[in-house]
């Protein structure tokens, strides 16, 4: 039995380890001179254009946008952003056809989370926005969903719009930024947003919002920006 | 930080798939008129028409043709104010001389009722008036009027014959 004892505590010896060492490390690096050099970054304004929204309305001619965005450093990795912009979309599902267009703000702040190495000004951001758009949408046509062939539904052509909507909403941004020339940057950045509050037309819902995108059922949306910006620098720090 | 930034992204990706309003899933949307027949003496019974056959006024074709039930479906016109419904039965054997003819009518005021992105619209009916001819097989029918068909959930109208 005893033996047996041994055994088991031997082997759990076994497994330990002692780390030693026999050398202290020096307090005072002999050569102790710290890099002189600062690399300083700029600070200042800047402003550009979502060029995705143009092109996407070359490709879809349910569409329509513009988009001028612009953002202030704040320090050194805060920066304050905002968005304006317009945009018309024509929206066609199975049994109704709306457009809906109108003008819209985003307001936020960006976090960069990118270190630059040296003089570099790139970024890797998360922020925040806070969304508020006005529209109105028109009900072009709708087919009544009858689901039966006996008595079949024709559709409604008569145009029914309603104006003085609006949404407000909150927006997560996760975007890539590149100083591809001196001062000059490109931008992508994707957005998940969540709906506040959306006033929908009666008897009818509110299936588009400028600046939000296509609302899904469960009051979310998708939004990507491609940007050209160019920083007006202010001061260097 | 780096972490945090995948995880949003990784978020992202989960959330561009496909959303629940895609399909519409809701069956029926624009409800039917359910009819439950019952026996003209004991009105607790629930009574099968024999050979029953439904045709709707102007119609050339039947919803149903001889069959034995006591509880039926049929649509509405959205497009009109009044669904006529010719309701044969035949007590006897299929020889046309025993059929037994009987209309029944429903008058009501349609609307349009949106539902969902994918579903679109429905049509409830509002104010309606059922009734019928004299001297048919359908003795009675309960209740006269309806405030609105907008389900399916339970019968609309009990016919006793």
């Amino acid at each position: 039995m005893q033996h047996m004892y041994k055994f088991f505590i031997s082997t759990c010896l076994l497994f330990i380890f002692v780390d030693g060492f026999s050398q202290q490390k020096k307090d005072t690096i002999i050569d102790s001179k710290k890099d002189t050099i600062i690399y300083k970054s700029a600070y200042g304004l800047r402003v550009g254009v979502d060029i995705s929204k143009p092109i996407k309305a070359q490709f879809d001619g349910s569409y329509s946008g513009f988009e001028i965005v612009g953002d202030y450093r704040l320090s050194k990795r805060f920066y304050a952003a905002v968005e304006l912009g317009f945009e018309e979309e024509t929206t066609q599902e199975d049994f109704t056809n709306s457009t809906a267009k109108g003008s819209y703000i985003r307001a936020g702040f960006n976090f960069n989370a990118y270190k630059n190495w040296l003089d570099m000004n790139n970024e890797i951001y998360v922020g925040y926005r806070y969304g508020f758009s006005v529209f109105e949408q028109t009900l072009n046509s709708y087919t009544p969903n009858v689901n039966n062939q006996y008595f079949p539904s024709n559709t409604v052509t008569t145009p029914i719009t309603t104006s003085g909507l609006n949404a407000h909403w909150s927006e997560i941004v996760l975007g890539f930024r590149a100083e591809a020339f001196e001062n000059f940057y490109i931008t992508f950045s994707g957005s998940y947003k969540i709906l506040m509050s959306v006033k929908d037309p009666d008897n009818f819902k509110s299936l588009f919002s400028p600046g939000f995108n296509r609302v899904f059922e469960s009051g979310t949306g998708f939004g990507f920006n491609y940007t050209l910006t160019y920083l007006i620098p202010f001061q260097k720090k | 930080m780096r972490k945090i930034i995948f995880l949003l992204g990784f978020v992202l990706l989960i959330n561009t798939s496909c959303e629940k309003d895609d399909f519409c899933l809701q069956n029926p949307i624009t409800p039917s008129l359910i009819i439950t027949f019952y026996d003209d003496v004991n009105r607790e019974t629930p009574k099968n028409v024999r050979r029953l056959s439904i045709i709707a006024q102007s119609k050339t074709d039947s919803l149903f043709t001889n069959s034995a039930s006591d509880s039926i479906a049929i649509p509405l016109n959205s497009l009109d104010t009044k669904t006529v419904y010719v309701l044969k039965k035949n007590d006897a054997d299929g020889t046309r001389a025993n059929n037994q003819i009987a209309t029944f009518t429903i008058e009501y005021t349609p609307q349009d009722t949106y539902v969902s992105r994918s579903c679109g619209y429905k049509v409830t009916f509002n104010n309606i008036t059922f009734s019928k001819d004299t001297n048919s097989w359908i003795k009675d029918f309960t209740p006269n009027t309806s405030t609105t068909i907008d389900n399916q959930n339970a019968a609309h109208v009990q016919i006793f014959h």
